[in-house]
């Protein structure tokens, strides 16, 4: 689980009024973060975390533990991103087959991948790059979107994302796999018209 | 990716990556990835997409309305 929205939690539960600030805060981070990777929009991000963290409030004392609370957290917020009011811009929900993703990488073909000559902290810190990471993002379609931003960007488990999606722990790692698939070849199509390849 | 041995170890990629991969299968891949230098840039492209989607920030957040706040007050007060 996300350590800071567990921790946030916890500190909920437990009614700490020094730590209270801190914790809300945090939550709107969380919560906020969340919306604007899955919806890229500020305002479908502001009101996500708006009424998840109303729904919160009513909800706090209904469960014991901060774990499952989580979880719950992410459910109302993915619930809440996905009915946001562009939702019109989302992708359509189609497939992303396995076949279409491979590259045709035969060691003498031209398209054969080669190492990027770029570090993952740079891709984050160079505005272009990080543009096109979000953006590649975005252009997953919304079951496979979700699924790389729990996993990979949020930090839950397989497990948890498989609660908060409400499908297997198998559909989640082949969902996975597909959306880090998907990006990745974006990020590589744009890194070869800007020749970031290592020679 | 015209090698059917290309195409096996691209499926199980995240699978190795994330340590889901039993024991064999990553021996098997290892050792395919010694030999095929596309199939390796792959995998450490595959890693550097991962760890940059770790690494991603959303840069400015609001902070939370007075709502939101009296709301979490209350329901932790009561």
């Amino acid at each position: 689980m996300n350590a800071q929205v567990q921790q946030a939690l916890e500190i909920l539960k437990a009614g700490d009024p020094q730590a209270l600030d801190r914790a809300i805060e945090s939550l709107q981070g969380a919560v906020y973060a969340l919306g604007m990777k899955v919806c890229g929009h500020p305002e479908d991000a502001e009101d996500t975390a708006q009424e998840t963290l109303i729904r919160l409030a009513r909800s706090l004392k209904n469960f014991l533990d901060a774990r499952a609370l989580a979880v719950w957290l992410y459910k109302v917020a993915k619930t809440q991103c996905l009915m946001s009011r562009r939702r019109s811009k989302f992708a359509p929900a189609q497939m992303l087959s396995l076949d279409a993703l491979m590259p045709d990488h035969g060691a003498a073909s031209p398209a054969a991948p080669k190492p990027w000559a770029i570090t993952p902290e740079e891709v984050v810190l160079h505005r272009e790059t990080r543009d096109r990471l979000e953006k590649a993002v975005l252009a997953l379609p919304p079951p496979y979107r979700l699924v790389l931003i729990l996993r990979d960007m949020e930090q839950l488990d397989t497990r948890e994302v498989a609660e908060v999606m409400e499908i297997s722990e198998d559909t989640v790692k082949m969902r996975l796999h597909r959306a880090r698939v998907f990006v990745r070849n974006e990020l590589g199509k744009y890194f070869s018209k800007k020749d970031h390849a290592r020679p | 990716m015209p090698d059917p041995r290309c195409k096996q170890i691209f499926t199980t990629l995240s699978q190795y990556l994330d340590g889901d991969l039993p024991a064999k299968n990553c021996r098997d891949l290892e050792r395919h990835l010694k030999d095929c230098k596309p199939c390796l840039a792959y995998l450490e492209n595959l890693k550097t997409t991962i760890q940059a989607c770790r690494n991603l920030r959303i840069a400015k957040i609001p902070r939370p309305s007075a709502r939101v706040r009296k709301a979490l007050i209350e329901a932790v007060r009561r």
